[in-house]
């Protein structure tokens, strides 16, 4: 690949303090991606639970009891009614009716598009990965030479 | 000449509190830049839904605690006016972005210009 070669080139002419704010920013940037890639893995196991629970809404566990949310902390009995439809929320506020295979359909379609995203970022990360380790042997080298430099006089 | 001195540190600790300034604005256009494309991706997977969804299928909008049956053409067209209205959004951020770089460009450059100013009378001293 010619872009390490030539961050090598660059990196040699680079002062200690500036390898050290270079390594900083690499450390942020590694950070960033790390946060959006565990995000990413949340949504991700939001979904394929949601996915989960199409399960249970089956035909033959229509009539079965069932507990209801009315607020986070209160919930009146209920029967299972409807097994051939749910709502989904598919984004901005909007819901929209599927059937049981459409919604199976829509989740499924989800976590392939989280998991598209997720192999997107993961060579990015392994690439700031390796440059912040370069930038760090290049300070090392550095600060030892310069060290030496000082003990010789 | 101490008192020529003096007025080029003060005009340089202008244009840096300047630089500061245009790059805190810069920082605060791409925040406003990054939520409005995030908002822009969610509008068009909503947009890409609808578009699976065959005609007559119920939708409803989720405003407030009420959720509102909504006809499928208009959330289509809702969310349409939407995308454009963001995309109009993140171009004009875009701009502001390029010309608060082209005013912090300058400011570097007087930084740079006043700084030679400065070194040169030490030197001498």
């Amino acid at each position: 690949m010619a872009s390490p070669g030539q961050q090598e080139v660059q990196l040699s002419s680079l002062t200690p303090p500036q390898l050290k704010m270079l390594h900083d920013q690499l450390d942020q940037e590694i950070e960033v991606l790390t946060s959006s890639m565990q995000s990413l893995k949340g949504a991700q196991n939001q979904f394929n639970e949601s996915k989960q629970s199409l399960k249970t809404i089956c035909p033959k566990n229509v009539g079965k009891d069932i507990l209801v949310p009315l607020t986070g902390s209160l919930y009146v009995p209920g029967q299972l009614a409807d097994a051939d439809s749910v709502l989904v929320d598919i984004g901005t506020g909007y819901y929209a009716e599927k059937t049981l295979t459409d919604a199976d359909e829509f989740f499924k379609r989800k976590i392939d598009y989280l998991k598209q995203q997720m192999d997107k970022l993961q060579p990015a990360v392994q690439q700031k990965f390796q440059s912040r380790q370069v930038v760090y042997e290049m300070l090392q080298a550095k600060v030892m030479a310069h060290a030496k430099q000082q003990s010789k006089k | 000449m101490a008192n020529v001195n003096k007025q080029v540190k003060l005009e340089l600790q202008k244009e840096l509190d300047e630089f500061q300034k245009a790059q805190k604005d810069i920082q605060k256009c791409v925040e406003t830049r990054q939520k409005l494309e995030a908002q822009l991706t969610e509008n068009k997977v909503v947009k890409e839904e609808l578009e699976i969804l065959e005609e007559g299928a119920n939708i409803y909008k989720l405003t407030g605690p009420v959720l509102v049956k909504q006809d499928l053409s208009e959330a289509k067209s809702t969310v349409s006016k939407r995308i454009e209205y963001i995309s109009a959004e993140v171009k004009r951020q875009e701009t502001s972005i390029a010309d608060l770089e082209k005013e912090q460009e300058k400011h570097r450059e007087k930084l740079g210009k006043l700084q030679s100013q400065m070194s040169p009378p030490a030197v001498k001293a």
